[in-house]
């Protein structure tokens, strides 16, 4: 017999018992539905304590990074302290170190929280411009390397927090960000894994952050990243992603442009799509990150899939526009 | 005697078996239409509950659950061919993993005992 601690309150648990049984005889109103471990309703996240691996089975490797489990497959022999999914996060304030345009429409911001802030390079947070109005952006800073937390913002018309963040934030300024989250990211313990990295737009965020966790881990593996944009200037990183295909002879960087009369190598006109077939035709041990516009991530996850990659490797972070302004 | 899911090679074969599936799934004209607007990993969690189902696998899908989810599909209204559809590629899965010509039928037994319930009437 053993107990857990959920959100601060103490559940005994009897003998074989699951922890999502224990917590629904208490009353808690917790999401379930298959009770087998399937369909990933009753996720949670431990904050302390050993996760048996039968309540991590068929979870991707990030989240099993993060400490998520199945509460319906979890009988833990030892105390478990754990909280809900989608317990309210914290929020932390953070200064402006830097905010450079690197395009037409993208602008670099790279911020300082002034709490310890851990995070994997691909996963998102959330700046708040004010108590209830926030929107999340990628990072692609490096933690262990990066003494700041990079984001690429778009300034979207009407787009009450990028607007804000553009016109009104300067350098030396505090802002509201809430802990990162999202399960795009690079894991360890598959140095020899191709990968491959595809987006649009400000999608190349999350990829670059992938990209260099990756690299300066030393992932032996071949790295392919993808940048789809509309015109050239849109390439935001262009200059920086070329020189680290020179650097490093594992990673390789293809630009695509919707507007291809400007066209110069190492910028094709091919779509995205076409070049992600050629250079993964057989995909089946890749790992392959899509970020950007939902209908591209939906149709290159469903491309890649076809031709042979698991869904356990595939993880997308589709950019949902917000709705409201 | 070992059960239909130990014989099958349980959890694993599961794991295996829900990309090979989900493939033909989305490949096959005559059913892939009701997959087009769903979101993938969803689908792939729920088609590994329903592998775990029709292996003999330890689950707590009902009948009921079956009528839920089939209710109100895009795509339009299901019939026999659609289900008929489903255990043959569920068929032609487990001939690619090795499994033996009686699981398959007993695999699709199973399958076939829902098809009311997914059917709605």
């Amino acid at each position: 017999m053993t107990f857990i601690v959920f959100d601060d309150q103490k559940i005994e648990l009897s003998d074989g018992q699951t922890v999502l049984s224990a917590l629904l005889d208490q009353g808690f109103d917790i999401p379930n539905s298959c009770q087998a471990g399937a369909c990933q309703t009753c996720m949670m996240q431990v904050k302390e304590g050993e996760i048996p691996a039968k309540a991590q089975a068929g979870l991707k490797d990030t989240l099993k990074a993060q400490g998520y489990f199945l509460a319906c497959n979890c009988t833990p022999q030892k105390p478990l302290n754990i909280t809900a999914c989608n317990a309210a996060k914290m929020r932390t304030s953070a200064k402006v170190v830097a905010h450079d345009a690197l395009g037409t429409d993208v602008m670099r911001l790279r911020v300082k929280p002034a709490e310890p802030f851990t995070y994997h390079p691909g996963q998102y947070l959330t700046i708040w411009k004010t108590e209830t109005i926030g929107r999340s952006y990628s990072i692609a800073s490096v933690a262990d390397f990066d003494h700041y937390v990079e984001l690429h913002i778009r300034r979207v018309k009407n787009g009450v927090v990028s607007r804000w963040l553009y016109d009104n934030v300067a350098v030396g300024e505090s802002i509201q960000i809430q802990q990162a989250t999202g399960n795009c990211f690079y894991t360890h313990g598959n140095p020899e894994q191709n990968i491959l990295l595809a987006g649009t737009g400000t999608g190349l965020a999350p990829l670059i952050g992938v990209a260099r966790d990756a690299l300066q881990h030393d992932h032996s593996g071949a790295i392919h990243l993808i940048h789809g944009a509309s015109t050239v200037d849109d390439l935001y990183m262009h200059q920086t992603l070329v020189k680290m295909a020179q650097l490093y002879s594992n990673f390789y960087y293809y630009a695509c442009v919707r507007k291809a009369e400007r066209v110069s190598l190492p910028v094709t006109g091919e779509s995205i799509q076409t070049i992600m077939m050629s250079v993964a035709a057989v995909p089946a041990q890749w790992k392959v990150y899509l970020c950007g516009g939902p209908n591209m991530v939906s149709s290159l996850k469903k491309a890649i899939f076809l031709a042979g990659a698991s869904m356990k490797n595939i993880y997308s972070d589709p950019f949902i526009t917000s709705h409201s302004s | 005697m070992s059960s239909l899911y130990e014989r099958l090679g349980g959890e694993a074969a599961v794991d295996a078996a829900v990309d090979i599936f989900y493939r033909k799934v989305l490949s096959d004209e005559r059913i892939s239409n009701y997959f087009d607007d769903v979101d993938m990993d969803t689908q792939s969690a729920k088609q590994k509950a329903f592998l775990t189902m029709v292996f003999g696998g330890p689950n707590n899908y009902s009948g009921k659950d079956m009528r839920e989810g089939h209710k109100d599909l895009k795509g339009g209204k299901m019939d026999d061919s659609h289900v008929d559809a489903v255990i043959e590629l569920l068929g032609g899965t487990l001939q690619e993993l090795g499994a033996a010509a009686a699981d398959i039928q007993e695999v699709a037994g199973i399958a076939n005992s829902v098809r009311d319930d997914v059917l709605n009437r």
